[in-house]
């Protein structure tokens, strides 16, 4: 079985962010933020492809660029005092419109040099240098500033008021973090697609809940998993001809059972 | 700092959330520690967010507050050198994987942060053996002990307390109190309660609140019927024999 390693760069890289995310996704309850940014970032993938093909530029530094904005002015509402409920349907209603149009409009008028479905479904077996490159260039830094965030993010999610009055910007944090998922989830997108997306956001963060028993282990175990899940996936799709993202998927779900069934944790 | 005694200085504040109902209204008061007082008043008087406007977490419609002569308005970063906060139980999110000794170590400036300085702290209130315990394992009094470490760890002469009898068991809630009139020896601790019968011979002052200050002084002088009718209302009864569980 050929394994090429832009693959595995592309798929444990993916991993690694979305592991060292997960569990800061889980700890500040952003789970409506990362359940819905996929769409989002559908959106500003494909606009950034239109702008670049128009413009100049790479595809991912405009989707990225494109990205930002509606991110920070999800978090500007919150802080407002704008309900979870209302700032993510609006979040959520405004970007699947918008994908669905840009989309369409992709499609009908520019001849796509790379498949959206790529976008949609995740491939990374067809990921090139320059793709993996990219995905090492999100991977590293995100999963250093998660690490370097980690206890104030905690310290947050364990009770927001103490930790301002111990002299955490709780507000820096929540843009910081939004705007950090927000890099990931766009430029990772063809790697996993956005029908899988929030699932390796959330899992990874969701098993290790149930199994960590101290918080340093909580982070370890997040990362593990969607690593595990990772390689695994990989080596499940190119054994019985499945879909990567689909095997990674089935992966985490089968660890999160495990995890149900294991009860350890709590 | 006015000498080294901590001191909390509340000038003509006013607050509100939206609009113009005011949650706090042109309030002032001045006290002064080491000691401990208590803040009184029904659910719904603005006691949470008189603390959070005293952490700087809120900001004023007008007026200013000031730690240890620092005017700290609006500003939560120059109020946390002054004051720390232990949060209502009910707030603190227990399903967070996090041993004990982490909850107080995640609350400690980066540059000081080191286990042993949370397992000082742990120690301080009688909790140094929950270390390693996870936070969803522990008891309400237990976890109270934590988040009171996590607040003393950071060594500020001022420490607001939310409540902190809320959701523990009667013999628990002695053990907080005695725990609380040890360290207002040496700190000034202001913590508000529904259960004055705990800490009223152990405090210095009383607080009576209800949208604003209705009453500050000693207990014998302000827990009265008349002024504790005022904050809360027609239903303060006085009864000459009553029941408490002490465990």
């Amino acid at each position: 079985m050929y394994v090429d390693p832009r693959w595995v760069i592309v798929v444990l890289g993916s991993a690694a962010a979305f592991g060292s995310l997960s569990p800061l996704v889980y700890a500040r309850r952003f789970s409506f933020f990362a359940a819905s940014l996929p769409h989002s970032a559908l959106l500003s993938v494909t606009l950034g492809y239109v702008l670049s093909l128009s413009a100049g530029g790479h595809p991912a530094a405009w989707a990225v660029a494109l990205s930002l904005p509606p991110s920070a002015l999800l978090i500007y509402f919150l802080h407002s005092g704008v309900s979870v409920d209302s700032a993510t349907s609006a979040f959520v209603s405004f970007s699947v419109a918008g994908s669905v149009a840009a989309m369409y409009y992709v499609l009908t008028n520019y001849p796509a040099r790379v498949s959206l479905w790529s976008y949609i479904l995740g491939d990374p077996l067809l990921a090139g240098w320059d793709d993996a490159l990219l995905v090492v260039a999100v991977a590293v830094p995100t999963c250093a500033l998660a690490a370097y965030t980690y206890m104030e993010e905690m310290s947050i999610g364990l009770d927001a008021e103490s930790a301002a009055a111990s002299g955490v910007r709780v507000r820096l944090h929540d843009y910081l973090l939004a705007l950090l998922l927000t890099v990931v989830a766009v430029s990772l997108l063809k790697a996993v697609g956005f029908t899988i997306e929030h699932v390796v956001m959330l899992l990874p963060g969701a098993i290790a809940a149930r199994l960590a028993r101290s918080a340093r282990a909580f982070f370890a175990l997040s990362l593990a998993s969607s690593l595990a899940s990772g390689a695994a996936g990989l080596a499940l799709s190119l054994m019985v001809n499945l879909a990567p993202a689909a095997a990674i998927g089935f992966v985490l779900l089968a660890i999160y059972v495990a995890s149900l069934l294991a009860g350890g944790g709590r | 700092m006015r000498g080294e005694s901590p001191s909390i200085e509340v000038d003509h504040l006013s607050f509100a959330y939206s609009g113009e109902d005011l949650v706090v209204r042109d309030t002032s008061l001045s006290i002064e520690g080491p000691g401990l007082v208590t803040m009184l008043g029904p659910n719904g008087s603005g006691k949470t967010t008189f603390f959070k406007l005293l952490l700087g977490i809120l900001r004023p419609l007008s007026g200013r507050v000031l730690l240890n002569g620092e005017d700290v308005t609006g500003n939560p970063l120059r109020a946390s050198v002054h004051a720390s906060y232990v949060p209502q139980l009910s707030a603190v999110r227990r399903d967070l994987p996090m041993t004990a000794a982490e909850a107080v170590e995640s609350a400690l400036p980066r540059r000081l942060r080191s286990r042993s300085r949370a397992l000082e702290a742990l120690e301080m209130v009688g909790a140094a053996d929950l270390a390693d315990r996870r936070l969803s394992a522990m008891s309400g009094g237990q976890l109270q002990r934590v988040m009171i470490a996590r607040a003393l760890a950071r060594g500020t002469p001022i420490v607001l307390m939310d409540e902190p009898f809320s959701g523990i068991d009667p013999r628990g809630r002695e053990g907080i109190a005695e725990l609380v009139e040890e360290l207002a020896r040496t700190r000034l601790i202001v913590l508000s309660t529904h259960d004055p019968v705990l800490t009223l011979s152990r405090s210095k002052l009383v607080v009576i609140f209800n949208r604003g200050v209705r009453a500050v002084g000693r207990p014998q002088d302000v827990y009265k019927l008349e002024l504790l009718r005022e904050a809360y209302g027609p239903g303060v009864l006085l009864i000459e024999k009553c029941l408490h569980v002490v465990g």
